[in-house]
Parts: C-alpha cells; structure tokens; sequence
C-alpha cells in the first residue's frame, strides 16, 4: 500500500449555511481544524450534526459559506474530481454500518477500492485492518453472520481502506449498547492513533464526546467550538 | 375486517398486485389461447367438411361403372366422379387434377342453400354444358361462353396394361368438347370433394346424362350418395354377374362363366371353383391364350389361339386317348426321355450355379453373425443383413423357373396345325407370344414344347365357345383385318390362314396342360380365361346354372370387387380433428412458458411480501398466528391470480385471434389456405384458467410457505430478508449434490425410457435447465471469498445479494432461449438439395415408357423432343390414389396414397430394402418419411402398417424410413408388390426425373407440353421439398414466437428485479456513492450484473436446447447457426436495452439524499 494521497493539515469552514427548502439547518457555522486532530460534534436531533459532517464529507453542497480542506474548496471540483477525491480522501462511518450484505468481510471492505484503478496492496491493507479491527476470524462471513458491532468494526475498516486523511463517523455507536459502543469508540481512537488522520465523529454521547482533542456543539444550527 | 384489510391491501401495493395479476393474464392468454387456436383448427377443418359435403352422409364408390339400382335403397343420388384435366384454348391455361362430377340436379340438393346450376344445353348452343367452380375458373382464367376440352381416361373392359388392352395414348384419354355455362362460387357443392383437404379443390360438373354417353356407361355411375344418416351395408347391394363384369354363355349341356374382361379376376374365378366344388359342379377351367406364331420343321403357323386346359382327365383326356396310338405313346415316351437326357446336364449347371451363390450368402450370414458384437454401428450392421436377405431372395426367385424348365412341357395340336407344320408326336414345337413387361412394353416370349398328340377337330378341340372374346378379332371377316392393341405381323397371314379362320374362327389349335399354361400367361389381372361348368348329377344345365348364381353372388363381398363404402360425414368430421393437434402442439410449448410465467409470479409475489416484511413482524408481535398471515397472503394471491386468471380469458381470445391472423398470413405454408376461423370453446377458456391459476397459486403457496422462517424481530426491523442473502447463510451444500445426481438420472431415465423423441426432448431440457438452476443457485450462495476481486467479479457478486430472485430470471431466460434452440436447430435454412430435377404427377395414367424412344413416340413426343429427353433419366412410379400424409394436409388422413416404386428406384438403399420380401402373403416392405408417419399419420415408424389391398384383405407394411425426402406425402412399395396387391390400377402417375441442369428448362417443356392431355404437372424437386420446409419452418417460427414471449417474460422479470434490487439497495448505492463510486460506475456495475444474469441464463437454455436435440434425434442437424446466432444476438440486445432502461429509471433520483434517510 502507498503512502497516503493527501495529508490533511487544515480543514477550514467558514460561515457555512445550510437550507432545505424554509428549513435552515445549518447558520453561519465556522471553525477550523488541524492535522491529526480529533473532533467530537454534539448537538440535539435536527440540529445539523449530520448535515454538517456530509457537508465537510462533500456528500452535500452548503447552501452558503466555505469549506476548505488544505486550502482547496472541494466543491469547486467536477462531479469525477469529486468522487475521487472523496474515495482518497475522505472515510466514511454511518450509524447503520451499510454493509453490503452479498460480499464477505474482506469484500466489504475492499469495496472502496473498486471505485477507481485499485492500488497494489490493497488486500494487504484489508488483512491489517480486519486484524486490527480483530475479526480475522471472520473474515469471510457476510454481514448477515455478524453482530452489530461486529458490522461496525468492519464499517470502520472499510472507511480506513483507502488511508483517508479525514474519517467521518456518523453516530458509529448510536445503534450499539454501551460495553460495544465503548469497544467501538476505542477502536476507532486507537486506529486514529496509529493512522494519524483528522477524525470527525457526530455523537449524542457526550461521555464519548469528552474523549476527543476538539469537541464542536451545534445548537439551532449554530456552532460553539470547545 | 378482512375485506377493509385486503381493500388497503390493494390500494397501497397496487403496483405489484397489478403485475402479478398481469402475469397470470399472460399465463392464462397464452394457456387458453393455444387451447383455442387447437379449436380453431378443429372447427374450421370441421367447418370445411360439412361444407364440402353438405348433407352428404354415406356413398358408395366403386373403381367400375355399376347400375345404380345395384344399391337397394331408396333416394339415392347417383354420379360419376373422376380425375381429369381441363384445357382452356382461349388462355392456353390447363388445370390438372380436376373433380370431373358427371350429376344431376339432385346432387345439388344436398347443400340446402344451393340453387342447382343448369347443367343442361340449349338447343341453340353447340356443345354440352359444363359449369366449373371459382377455383378452377381463377386457374384456367375463363369466363362463362368459353369453351373447355375436358379429358378423362377412357372406360375400357380389358385392363390397359394387359396383353389387349388399349393403351395408345389416343384411345387411353377421352376428350369433351364443353361449354362453360355457369361459375359457382368455390363453396357449398363447389367445394364439394370426397377427399378431405384444406386446400380449394377445382371441380367440373357436367350432365350425368352427357358424361354417361361420353365414356359408354350407359345408365351406369361409379358413385352414389345419399343424405340418409343410416349406413350403407354390403346387403344392401344385390349383386349381379353382370355388376360383376361376368357373362355367362349357356349350353345344352354346360355353360360357360367368362368376362368382358378376358381374363377372370382372381377373387371371382376363386369363388367360382369353390362355390362349384361345394355344390358338386364339374368344372374345367381354362386359360386361352394367343400365340404369335406355332413353329416345327422350320415351318410357323401364326396368330393361333391356345387353350390351356386340365389335360390329364375329363373329355379332354377321353379324346386325346381315343386319338393317340400306342405307336404314338412310345414315340412320346422315348422323345420324353431324350429331352430330359438332354436337358439334364444343363439344368444341373445352373442348379450349381446357384447353390454356389446360395453357399456365399450363407457365409456371409454366418461372417454377419460373427462380426455383429464388433460392428458398432447398428445401422451398418442392419443394411448389410437387408443386402443378404435381398440376395437371398434374388437367387429364390431364380429357382423356380430352374425347377420348371426341369419338367417337360407338353403340347396337343389340332389336325389342321400339326398337318400344317408336318409334325408327329415326340416331335419339338416352339410357340412365341406376347407378355407385357414391367414398362408395360411387348416382349415376345418364346416356349418349347414336346408334342404329346394330335386331335381331329371335334368334340372340345372343336369348340370356340371356350375362347372367350378377344376384342377386335373375334367379329372379324378376315385375320387381316384384326385390330388388334398388340403389333401384328401381317405378313405371316397365309390364305391357309385366313381359310382356318373362315371355317374355325378363333377354335383353339393346341392345347397344354392348365399348369403350364397359369406358368405362362399368368399375370395380376387373372389365370383363367373361361370356367366350364357341367350340370350337377341328377340335375339339369339350367338348375345347376341357377343354383352356381344364387350361391356364387352370395359368396362374393362387394368391397373384393372394388366396392367401398364410405361414411363420408363422419369420416370427414373424425379427420377434421386435424393430423396435428395446434391446441395440443401450441399448449406443451406453452408449458414452457406458464413455467416462466410460475416462476416470475413467485418472484413477484415475493417482491409484494417482502415489501410488507414491517407488516408482517407486526402482526407476529401482535399475536397473530402464523397461518392466519399465510391465508391472507394466499386469500389475496388467490384474489388477484383469480382477476387475472379472468383477464387472461380475453388475452386469451386476443392471443388466439393473433395466432390465428398469423396462420392466415405469416405462417400460411403451415396451413396452405387461409381458411381458419376463431371458435371458442368455453372448455378451453375453463381449462387455461384453471391450469393457470393451479400453477401460480402453488407458486404463491410456495413463496407465502416461507413466511414463518424469518423471526418477527427480524422482520419488525425491516428486513426483507427473509429469504435473501444476509440471513441465507452457508448453503446446504451436501443436500444439493443428491439433488443434482437425482436430476441428472431422472433426466436419463426419462429420456431413456420414455421412448419419443418429444419427451426425449422435454426431458433434457427440463433436467439440464433444473441442474442449471440449482448449480447457479449453490454458486450463488457458496461464493468463497476471493483473494483477487476485480471490478467484474465485484459486479456480478451483487447477484448473490438476492439468490432467488437471481435464479428465477436465470431460469426463465433459460426457458425461452432452450425452447429458441430446441425449435430453430429444426429450422433449414439452406435450400433444399436433391438429385431430382423435378417431381412430376399426372392426372391420367400413362402407359408407356418415357426412358426409351418407342414409348416416347407412343405419347407423341416429336423427335426432337425425344432427343431431349433421352438426356434425362425418369423414375415411374405407379399410384394408388390417397390421402396426402404430409404436413401440406392439415386433416388426419386415414388411408395414405401409396406409390409403387419401379425397378429404377431399388438400387440403393434404402429403397432397395423394398426388395425384402417376406414368407406368406400380405406382407410387404414399405418406405414412408419419418415425421409423416410420426406426426401425421400418428403411427410409429417401429410398427407395422395395416392397410386393405384391392381384395378387401389386410396388407401389412413392414416400414422402413426415411427422412426429409421427396416422398413425404406417401407411403413406398416396390411395383411388384403393388400390382400384386392393387393389380387394378393401371399406369404411372408419378414421376422422378433427374435432367443436366442445363437442359430443365427445355425438358420441362417439352414433357408438359406433350404431356398436357394427361395432366402432367412438373413440380421443381427442390421447391417440393422447400414447400415441405417452409410447412416445418413456419411451425418453427410459431414456435419460436413463443419462445419470444418466454423471452419477453423473461426479460421483464430481470428488468423487474433489477429495478427492485436498486430501490432496495438505494442505500448501499448511496454508501458506494459515498466511497467515490460515480454514477456511471454504478450503472455499469448494475448493467454487469444484470448481463451476467442474461448470460448465464442464455447460457444454460443454449445448452439445454442443444443437449435435448441431441438426445432426441441422437445427432446434431444441419445447424441454422446464423439464424439461431441472430436471434440469440437479438435476444441478447433485447435483454441489455430493458436491463439499460430500468437502471437508468431506478438511478434517476439522487442517491446520496437517501444517506440520510438510512
């Protein structure tokens, strides 16, 4: 496996603005971070935790404001640019783990590299970060053979296959009980540690959310960064 | 309650109900709708008899001209059926093959609506009327106030094909000069023929009265019909000598029973002798012969009768002993035994001769016996026995003639003769006569004999009584001037001659035994010639007389001499039940596609439960039991199934109007005329609804059965996986082996032992398509996990994510395309190849060899064209008028046309086995096309044949077979079989006749044009066989259209799936989205999946279809591969565009939305 496509030193937003329609999620939102940092967002329901992370993950556009990632708007990119740049840059965790339930564990997690010409090594790093994840024991059952949490280390894998400077988890724990969530929460400060990428979780677990460098709280859609 | 729930039901799932409910109208339309169009065949051919034969029930046809009165029975409509040829000399136009109806205006009575047409002339107009229907009026271009020559055969006494009949070409036709008075519509009685066909027959009517005079039949007709529903029995004819052609000539003290015909038939001069016999009547039979010349000492007497008689006993033997002295017995003996001296040596020779031949066939049965276990081919094995048992009879048949050239003939001459030669007893006489040979040509035949007497002119030697009458010289003045059918050598007539004549007449000048003389003259029309009979002992001439008529006519059953009575109406309505059964042929193919149509409903129905999976858990949760949720699944699968099963009732009436447009139209060759009309049978509606809705109702049951194995929790947590891949889990690996070997020999038993190539066929389509399926299924659920995924097998993995929505297009796919090549590897597209340039038939006999210049000139070919021909090789073939047992004739013919093949065709094999005779008589070999006898005369090629031979008596046909020949309209024996067994029928009718490619077109002419008289109609050999084609390559094509629809159905339901599977997957394709898969990516994935499904699908049908061609016809046919690759191609396209457009619908909306939703 290569070295990693992008290092991330800032991710920059400014005055970022969200609408649907009359509903404004998102106001005014601006931060900026650096490096390896982690980032924990916090908030109510509907308070724009998750838009926010699929803006920053360039899933969705921002109605207004900015987002820079080593200085570079993504959202000037064309629609290919963009989808490589997110396949090399960004990873993403969801909070129903979205595996795909025809492939095995390694498949599953090799399927981000099927996006553009895969890069020599890939299963190799799908093997290091199965065992890293601890499931190389199972690693050719499908998802429908594994537990939740199970399904998330494996969601977690996937994310990491590609070496994303930034790794996006959207509630990873939401769905999992406490002694697995804490697992999870672990495992994915471990792999920061040993990755050294920008990690971004959106968590209503503010006992979790204490565990990260950088915590953001976004009310009526506004940011107040700790 | 149920109804509100099944209500919402129907009103938020509307999408999928709608489409199961229109799948099972497809299943049911096209059920129901093969069911009718198999009745639509029906009642129009059941339409086509009863309009053709209107009330018509029974009729009596005889292959002679009777007295109407013969038949005891009143209301009777009398008529003269024949073949003839009608010429138009205004178009220069010629129609062959013509219903010439000699009737009167009774016969139109029985179509009711029918206003007879006038038959009768005007006293102003020239010639005799003739009315013609619109087919014959379309084909000869003629209008009313034309003039037609209307050519029939001649009625002649004496068979032409016997020593004195007429077979000259100008006394064989007879020619009406007629006057077209009226045009009848081609239906009703102009459409009236006694042989069940589709096609339009072209019909002549003409004044009973006219055509009577016309052949000599006087008040005499060879049909009679009547209207009456009871039939027609034997009793009911009161036969007469004279019905039976036979005279009888009274004397004072015998009297003589002979024939018009010369010779008696075999079955009356049987019946005669035994009837004598058993009634204690002295009988001398005899066989009276002309012998061109009587030869001795150098000197001939010419043209002498001979009479062949029982020599040894009765008045004959008194008088021969009462002339002959002892001188005369010793002088016969010692000139016997030089002779058999003599011949000794020379008999024993060719005895060797043969016995060495019989030594080599006997080794070679032996060495055939030896080499059996090593020849493989039995094929090879079986025509190398069939060459011995050929030689075996060959080398037989050349022993019976070694053994009667073994005995010594004897000879009694008249006075007058042995005077004229100087002969004395002992002395050598040598006689020559005529025979006719198999080319119907006169061969002089020459025979030796020892003179064992000499009788004065008296007593039986002096009795012409016995010589029955030979036309054109008994009544002559003068042997000069005899007019004679044979050549007569004028020149050999001295005035000693003609002085006999004017003293004697025809009384015969020698006499030889009975036995020799049967040897001799002997043919098919007969052996005796007159038998005497004597009064009975203590009773006069003329009780004896009465007493042999009563008990003779009582003996003899009209169907021996040539009398048939046919149930034309019921007959005709149990042929119209068609030689191909649509409903049935249309139906099993059909079966094929309610399969698929199964397969998708279940599929579907699945779609619709697992759309309600939420539904489901809840009502689990809640606490309903488990089979209350399966009934109301099945209560609203039965609903819906039920509204389409009903809506398929009108598909089906669509489908089957379509089918039937089609067979008017496209596929015309299969029926020849665009005669088909819809009839609906509510049975058949019944029938297709309740098959239909069966299937998919076991279907759904089948689907709603697996419910129960997904836990509530599960479903509550909207999973619709209850039968998919996340919880499938390992497969059952161990318990599919057994199921694939179980397939495997089921499939090989079946199509072992389930003998017809049809089951053969269904079988191993169905095993191959079942092991395709559940080895494709185990695959899909037994991926590993691969080490090496590329972007391909990363696509085509997604088909696993449903296994059994996967494997339900797979199979269906694989259906239709295993129906395409099953059918189209039948398809010829190559034209047809034969030796034979053309085929030719003719309405009339023809008499004369056309393969050498005399028999051309007898049919009047100009020198010129004799020259041409003389290029050409024909193959004559004699014909017993039938029915067409090939696919041109849509009605189950019961009695096949049956050819008798000359000497010319017996070469090679196979026709050579037509030279395998059998022990015992009744027994022949017989070639038919295989498919004829398999598919429309419904009669195993492996059995026997049973047919009724002239004599009412049962004919049995070893077949033999043959495949995509010119003959797959009759049946094949050899010509010496078929004059033995239908010695009446006279000439040759159908023709092989191979010319240089360069001169066809010159020879064509020339033959129809010299021919014409006789209805000589040349058909190309390669458009015959083409029109046999086009038949099975229309049949092909109908059925390739419903592999179409499989297609169709098949290609909906993987469109359909992959439709669903994005929605369901929206998703995960999100998440991919969310990896950096672009939209095209995905599509293409998409696209690769669903081709990958395609493929295999077409994959496993290719190979189904193929393997079921091999196992039911042990070999690959010339292959259409460009057809069958063009339709597979377009199939293939078909598939990609509907797999194209429901990816490109299901991905319209954005993907990345639906993250948040998930």
């Amino acid at each position: 496996m290569k070295e990693r496509h992008t290092d991330i030193s800032s991710l920059k937003v400014s005055n970022l603005s969200k609408d649907y329609g009359a509903v404004q999620v998102l106001r005014d939102v601006s931060f900026d971070l650096a490096g390896d940092v982690s980032v924990a967002i916090t908030g109510p329901s509907g308070s724009g935790k998750s838009t926010l992370l699929h803006i920053i993950g360039t899933l969705e556009k921002p109605t207004d404001g900015q987002v820079a990632i080593n200085d570079t708007n993504p959202f000037s990119l064309s629609e290919p640019e963009l989808a490589r740049y997110r396949n090399t840059v960004i990873g993403f965790v969801f909070q129903g783990h979205l595996l795909l339930p025809q492939y095995s564990v390694l498949e599953n997690v090799l399927v981000p590299t099927f996006a553009f010409e895969q890069r020599s090594g890939a299963t190799e790093r799908a093997h290091e970060l199965i065992d890293r994840v601890g499931l190389t024991d199972r690693i050719s059952h499908r998802p429908g053979e594994l537990s939740g949490g199970e399904c998330q280390r494996v969601a977690i894998a996937r994310a990491l296959i590609n070496q994303p400077g930034i790794l996006l988890c959207d509630e990873p724990t939401g769905n999992l009980d406490t002694t697995t969530s804490e697992t999870i929460a672990d495992l994915l400060f471990e792999l920061h540690n040993v990755e050294q990428n920008m990690l971004i979780v959106v968590t209503h677990n503010l006992e979790l959310a204490s565990r990260f460098q950088k915590h953001l709280q976004l009310a009526a859609g506004m940011c107040k960064v700790d | 309650m149920r109804l509100r729930q099944l209500k919402e039901s129907f009103k938020y799932f509307w999408q999928i109900h709608l489409t199961v409910a229109l799948c099972t109208a497809v299943a049911t339309g096209v059920l129901a709708g093969a069911l009718i169009v198999g009745d639509s065949v029906r009642g129009s051919l059941r339409n086509l008899t009863t309009e053709r034969l209107g009330t018509i029930q029974h009729a009596l046809l005889a292959d002679h001209f009777f007295q109407p009165d013969l038949l005891n029975r009143q209301n009777m409509v009398p008529a003269i059926s024949l073949n003839g040829t009608v010429v138009a000399p205004q178009t220069q136009t010629r129609a062959s093959k013509v219903n010439v109806l000699g009737v009167t205006e009774r016969f139109f009575t029985f179509w009711q609506t029918e206003t007879a047409p006038n038959l009768n002339k005007p006293t102003e107009q020239t010639f005799n009327s003739i009315v013609i229907n619109e087919a014959l009026q379309s084909e000869l271009n003629v209008q009313v106030g034309d003039t037609l020559l209307v050519n029939i055969p001649q009625v002649a006494d004496i068979h032409p094909e016997f020593i004195l009949g007429t077979r000259d070409a100008s006394e064989a036709i007879q020619s009406l000069r007629l006057l077209v008075s009226g045009i009848v519509p081609t239906e009703n009685a102009g459409r009236f023929s006694l042989r069940a066909h589709q096609n339009l027959p072209h019909n002549a009517f003409i004044a009973l009265p006219v055509l009577q005079k016309a052949l000599g039949q006087s008040d005499k007709v060879n049909a009679l019909f009547t209207s009456e529903t009871a039939p027609i029995s034997p009793d009911e004819l009161v036969l007469s000598l004279e019905a039976l052609d036979l005279n009888i000539q009274a004397h004072e003290r015998h009297f003589d029973l002979q024939t018009e015909q010369y010779l008696l038939k075999p079955v009356l001069s049987e019946t005669a002798l035994t009837v004598a016999v058993r009634n204690g009547i002295p009988t001398l039979p005899t066989l009276t012969y002309l012998a061109n010349t009587i030869s001795a000492n150098g000197k001939t007497v010419p043209y002498s009768t001979i009479v062949a008689l029982r020599t040894n006993e009765g008045t004959f033997a008194e008088l021969l002993n009462g002339h002959t002295t002892e001188a005369e017995r010793l002088a016969y003996q010692e000139a016997y035994d030089q002779e058999l001296e003599r011949r000794i040596p020379e008999i024993a020779e060719a005895q060797k001769k043969l016995d060495e031949q019989l030594d080599r066939i006997s080794e070679e049965v032996n060495a055939l016996a030896e080499t059996r276990a090593k020849l493989k081919n039995k094929a090879a094995y079986k025509q190398r026995l069939d060459e011995v048992k050929i030689a075996l009879a060959e080398v037989k048949s050349k022993l019976d003639p070694l053994h009667a050239r073994s005995k010594l003939r004897e000879i009694v001459l008249n006075a007058w003769a042995a005077a004229d030669l100087g002969v004395k007893v002992g002395e050598q006489i040598e006689i020559t006569y005529y025979r006719v040979g198999s080319q119907e040509e006169y061969i002089t035949e020459t025979a030796s004999f020892l003179l064992k007497g000499i009788l004065p002119i008296e007593g039986i030697a002096a009795d012409r009584g016995i010589v029955p009458t030979f036309p054109g010289i008994h009544d002559t003045a003068d042997m000069s001037e005899w007019e004679s059918p044979f050549p007569i050598d004028y020149s050999l007539i001295r005035n000693k001659d003609e002085e006999y004549w004017d003293e004697y007449g025809a009384t015969p000048k020698a006499f030889i035994s009975l036995e020799t003389g049967k040897r001799l003259w002997q043919n098919r029309f007969g052996d005796l010639t007159t038998l005497r009979m004597s009064a009975a002992p203590d009773t006069g001439v003329s009780e004896t007389r009465a007493l042999f008529e009563t008990e003779f006519l009582k003996e003899i059953k009209p169907e021996q001499i040539g009398f048939q009575y046919l149930s034309l109406q019921s007959d005709g309505l149990q042929a119209s039940t068609g030689a191909t059964d649509f409903g049935m042929l249309f139906g099993s193919l059909s079966a094929f596609i309610i399969i698929a149509v199964a397969l998708l409903v279940g599929m579907l129905f699945r779609i619709g439960v697992e759309q309600r999976s939420r539904e489901i858990g809840i009502l689990q949760a809640i606490g309903y039991p488990l089979v209350k949720i399966r009934r109301r699944f099945l209560y609203e699968g039965g609903i819906i199934t039920l509204i389409g099963s009903l809506l398929g009732c009108l598909f089906a009436v669509g489908y089957a109007q379509l089918m039937i447009f089609g067979l008017k139209t496209w596929w015309l060759p299969a029926i020849g005329t665009p005669f088909m009309e819809l009839h609906v049978s509510p049975w058949s509606l019944l029938s297709g609804v309740l098959i239909s809705l069966a299937v998919v109702l076991i279907s759904i049951r089948v689907t709603v059965h697996k419910l129960g194995r997904t836990s509530a929790v599960s479903l509550l947590a909207g999973g619709t996986d209850f039968v998919d891949a996340r919880t499938t889990g390992r497969p059952k690996t161990r318990k599919r082996v057994p199921f694939l070997l179980l397939y495997a020999l089921l499939g090989i038993v079946m199509a072992v032992w389930l003998g017809p190539p049809v089951i053969r066929l269904l079988c191993v389509a169905l095993t191959i398509i079942g092991i395709g399926y559940t080895v494709f299924d185990r695959w899909l659920k037994s991926q590993r996990v691969s080490e090496q995924l590329s972007r391909i097998k990363f696509a085509i993995k997604n088909a696993a994510r449903q296994p059994g929505r996967s494997t339900t297009c797979v199979t269906t796919i694989s259906i239709a395309c295993c129906i395409i090549v099953a059918v189209g590897a039948n398809r010829h597209d190559a034209p047809p190849e034969t030796e034979y340039a053309f085929v030719a038939e003719s309405a009339l006999p023809l008499h004369h060899n056309l393969n050498t210049p005399d028999g051309r000139f007898e049919l009047g070919f100009s020198d010129n064209n004799s020259e041409l021909l003389s290029a050409s090789e024909i193959i004559s073939f004699r014909v017993l008028p039938g029915e067409d047992v090939s696919c041109l004739n849509l009605y189950q013919p019961q009695k096949p046309q049956i050819l008798g093949a000359s000497d010319a065709m017996l070469n090679e094999f196979p026709w050579r086995k037509l030279k395998l005779e059998y022990d015992g008589a009744g027994r022949v070999t017989a070639i038919g096309d295989v498919k004829s006898l398999r598919w429309i005369l419904h009669h195993d090629p492996s059995d026997d044949f049973f047919l009724q031979d002239e004599f009412g008596k049962t004919l049995r046909l070893e077949l033999e077979t043959v495949e995509g020949s010119l003959f797959q309209s009759q049946l094949i024996i050899s010509e010496s079989n078929f004059v033995k067994y239908f010695p009446s029928q006279s000439g040759y009718q159908f023709f092989l006749i191979k010319t240089p490619p360069v001169l066809r077109e010159e020879t064509a002419q020339a033959l129809e044009k010299t021919l014409g008289d006789y209805g000589f109609d040349l058909t190309a050999a390669s458009a015959r066989l083409a029109s046999y084609r086009a038949v099975e390559n229309t049949y092909i094509s109908t059925f390739q259209s419903l592999g179409g629809l499989g297609v169709l159905l098949g290609t909906f339901g993987l469109a359909l799936v992959l439709f669903r599977n994005i929605i369901e997957r929206r998703g995960e394709l999100a998440t991919l989205r969310a990896f950096g898969f672009q939209r095209r990516l995905l599509s293409r994935m998409l696209f690769l999946e669903s081709c990958f499904l395609l493929s295999i699908g077409m994959f496993i049908g290719i190979v189904a279809g193929l393997a079921a061609i091999l196992a039911s016809q042990g070999h690959l046919p010339s292959f259409p591969w460009f057809s069958l690759t063009i339709t597979l191609l377009f199939i293939f396209g078909f598939g990609i565009i509907a797999n194209a457009v429901a990816v490109a619908v299901a991905l319209r909306s954005p993907l990345l939305s639906t993250l948040k939703s998930e």
